[in-house]
């Protein structure tokens, strides 16, 4: 920062003098406007910044999610994977703070794993909400995550839920979440059909997910898919490139 | 008339005292790279610190060791970036002696997202983790808040959009060792030039599969002080005056009292101090 | 008892130099006194079942309760120590509710018996404690239902569950016993106290690995093995407590219960007839001396 802040007074003889400034002589690599550009000033007004979404469909679940990442204006990220496995077969979307949710999602991988081998059987779905939601409850002074779970286990097959900023939690037929599905409730409502095919599902997600990328200057980048089934998790990505077609299925 | 004019500096103090508020000055910091190749990674940094307005040192050192084979470049609170850096390498290495294994690059950035995270931003350390481990070749950015991205090339610092520009017009895949260095010295020089923030020289770092870890101090110096052309300084005489008053010693004590010390050890007084025998 | 005057015996966690803890084998002692416990695994639930000695007239009859529960869909009987027994009880109450309070929903009964192992086995390291004087029969029932998560908002979507495997066997009935090493055992019947071999032998003749016998006939059987059980210490009096878990559709839903006085009266008036009638019977074996039975 060069001259003076708006704080200090006028010396007798005209001059500048700002005392908080001159003591604040930290060796800094980083100022004020660029602390604000990394999103360190205003980190808990942070809107979830991006487009994530699961569903429910005839043979399990399917989670999709645009990959922008920002601090700021700037993007910092134009390839994340917001999609996380927390288990073999149970995933969330991130949205929100990108270090809350990451620190979040590292936890509740923590305590399945430890879930898994302790009580000789894959935690369900609802062990994973349950954990999620605990998390982000008792802390939700501290957090912004916006997180959708959803998870296959062949007992209750795929089921889909949603823990909002405040940390309740929803058990869904589909769910959206951050800044750009303000923009898919009435397309998602209105195209939305219970026992789609795997194909109808993963159109389903992907068209949604390219009209929130359409209207919110905040989602944006390619379109990362995953299909959970009986047969496991797959991996689709879908490019601007060639309007959102292709490549398709990765794994 | 000679000498330095304050005009606009006290119309500036004046609009301030009457509540306008002065433009913001733009951004101070770092510029900090990193890039994937064949069989390594590079990462690079300019080295100019800064303290406020004021360049605090023109060629500091902002890539920092971890391991042997994994480096981090830093931006952000220099004395975090420093401590934060040494905390972890320490611990690594700890890690390393404990498990019997070389260190993994992976091991390195979740300790610091996780020591990070726990500060909740207070640390100002913004980061680019680069090395090589036995299972490959890896590349990562941390932010101060504890999160982390994992890419083939990276910027950091307020400098990172004049870099990202440059990586994202000239980037390819499969780059080999000369072209990744090339390429992240460029982005550092985007940043130099550009940034206000950042400046002087690159510092690069190779970290590559096979072979040992090249640290390349000053491997650019774009900002050289050159030699001046001419003699600036102003030849005796060139002030002018309009008197002079010459003042002898004897005259002095009409000003001040003088009082001559004596040559002895009774310099100062004060009582002897005792010393149990 | 070898053990005595060696030393060895003198300090709980250490061992004996032919690798046994003299100290756990006391506790052992203790259980082996304690009226006989025991649990049945049924086809559609368990059944838990008591023999308390009459220690005075003056107590309460059917007060005084030895079987306590857990959660909703768990009961534990001990054998042994009762103070220990409420101990243990209280602690197997603090896992489960620590268990709903992270997961949201009732702890499996593996789960349960492996914290309660892990806790009991723990008093056998250290000198500054006793080994629990106990052998407790942790019973229970898996719900076989999908369970919500506790506190979830709603009760959720009527759609969903794609590519849920359909009639997969989940949920069932459990029953775990722990001794005061901490060694512990899943069971198809289990008996602890003074009458166990009995017992034991008892609940071997029902051939309950087929998982065949059905709750009710659970019931009636428990009590007849208390009854077996006691004979070999006739001239006291006792009272028999018993409680259940049945399967969601069946009579108690999935929720430990005391077994209602009817049935329980019924079950009683069953044992005593069959202890009878095995006298008669044996009578009428001899008289007619048809054949021998091992």
């Amino acid at each position: 920062m060069i001259g003076h802040g708006t704080t200090g007074m006028l010396g007798e003889d005209g001059i500048h003098v700002d005392m908080n400034h001159l003591k604040s002589g930290e060796v800094k690599n980083l100022d004020v406007s660029e602390r604000r550009l990394f999103g360190l000033l205003s980190h808990s007004q942070q809107p979830l910044t991006s487009t994530s979404m699961a569903i429910n469909f005839k043979d399990g679940v399917i989670l999709g999610a645009d990959s922008r990442t920002t601090t700021g204006a700037y993007i910092a990220n134009r390839v994340t994977d917001k999609l996380t496995q927390v288990h073999d077969t149970i995933w969330c979307c991130r949205s929100g703070s990108a270090a809350d949710t990451q620190a979040v999602a590292d936890i509740v991988s923590y305590h399945l794993n430890m879930y898994g081998v302790t009580n000789n059987e894959s935690p369900t779905t609802q062990v994973a909400a349950s954990l999620f939601q605990e998390l982000c409850y008792e802390n939700k002074n501290q957090l912004s995550a916006g997180i959708i779970i959803a998870g296959y286990d062949p007992r209750h097959g795929g089921q889909v839920y949603s823990i909002p900023l405040g940390g309740s939690l929803h058990k869904q037929s589909f769910a959206i979440g951050g800044s750009g599905s303000t923009y898919i409730y009435g397309y998602t409502d209105a195209h939305w059909r219970e026992n789609m095919t795997e194909q109808e599902g993963i159109d389903f997600v992907r068209s949604a997910l390219q009209e929130a990328i359409k209207w919110d200057g905040s989602s944006g980048g390619v379109i990362r898919l995953v299909v959970l089934t009986k047969r496991g998790a797959v991996r689709h990505l879908y490019l601007p490139d060639n309007g959102y077609t292709g490549p398709g299925a990765t794994n | 008339m000679p000498g330095f004019d304050f005009s606009n500096y006290n119309r500036n103090a004046a609009l301030h005292a009457r509540g306008v508020p002065l433009p913001k000055a733009t951004s101070t910091g770092t510029t900090i790279v990193g890039c994937i190749y064949d069989n390594g990674v590079v990462i690079a940094a300019d080295t100019r610190a800064t303290s406020g307005p004021i360049v605090a040192d023109k060629n500091c050192e902002k890539l920092h060791y971890i391991s042997p084979k994994i480096w981090c470049a830093g931006a952000g609170t220099a004395a975090d970036t420093e401590f934060t850096t040494a905390l972890i390498s320490s611990n690594v290495e700890l890690h390393s002696l404990s498990t019997g294994r070389d260190p993994r690059v992976i091991t390195c950035m979740t300790m610091l997202k996780q020591h990070l995270f726990r500060y909740q931003g207070h640390i100002g350390a913004y980061l680019v983790v680069a090395g090589a481990d036995p299972t490959g070749v890896s590349l990562f950015t941390v932010h101060a808040h504890g999160s982390t991205d994992k890419l083939p090339y990276v910027t950091m610092g307020s400098g990172s959009l004049a870099a990202m520009s440059v990586f994202e017009t000239m980037w390819r895949p499969n780059l080999d060792r000369e072209g990744a260095v090339a390429l992240c010295s460029e982005a550092i020089k985007a940043g130099i030039f550009n940034d206000l923030g950042s400046g002087s020289n690159v510092d690069v770092c190779v970290i590559s599969k096979d072979k040992p870890t090249e640290l390349l101090r000053n491997y650019m110096r774009p900002n050289e002080r050159g030699h001046k052309e001419r003699n600036y300084r102003f030849p005796k005489g060139t002030t002018a005056w309009l008197n002079q008053k010459i003042i002898s010693k004897e005259d002095m004590k009409n000003y001040v009292t003088i009082e001559n010390l004596s040559g002895s050890d009774e310099l100062a007084t004060g009582e002897k101090m005792e010393v149990d025998s | 008892m070898t053990s005595i005057g060696t030393g060895y015996d003198l300090s709980n966690s250490v061992f004996s130099p032919d690798g046994r803890n003299f100290q756990v084998e006391y506790a052992v002692k203790a259980v082996e006194n304690g009226g006989t416990a025991i649990g049945i695994r049924c086809k559609g639930g368990v059944v838990l079942a008591v023999e308390k000695i009459i220690t005075s007239k003056l107590l309460k009859p059917g007060a005084n309760k030895r079987i306590a529960t857990v959660d909703r869909h768990v009961g534990i009987v001990s054998s042994g120590l009762v103070p220990d027994g409420r101990h243990f009880v209280s602690r197997a109450r603090d896992e489960a509710s620590s268990w709903r309070g992270t997961y949201k929903g009732p702890i499996p009964i593996s789960a349960l018996a492996n914290r309660l192992g892990g806790y009991v086995q723990a008093y056998t390291l250290y000198s500054s404690v006793r080994p629990f004087g106990v052998t407790s029969i942790v019973g229970g029932w898996d719900s076989e239902a999908e369970l919500a998560v506790d506190g979830q908002v709603g009760t959720g979507p009527k759609s969903g569950a794609g590519g849920k495997v359909e009639g997969a066997k989940v949920g069932g009935p459990g029953l775990f016993m722990i001794e005061p090493s901490g060694l512990y055992w899943g069971y198809y019947g289990a008996a602890t106290g003074k009458g166990r071999q009995a017992a034991k032998a008892e609940l071997e003749k029902l051939d309950l690995s087929a998982e065949k016998l059905s709750l009710h006939d659970g019931v009636k059987e428990a009590a007849r093995i208390i009854y077996v059980a006691h004979e070999d210490s006739k001239d006291k009096e006792f009272e028999l407590e018993m409680t259940w878990i049945s399967s969601l559709d069946g009579p108690t839903q999935g929720r430990h219960e005391e077994v209602p006085r009817e049935l329980l009266d019924e079950a009683e008036k069953a044992a005593r007839r069959a202890l009878e009638g095995d006298d008669e019977e044996d009578e009428g074996a001899r008289g007619s001396g048809e054949q021998m039975e091992e």
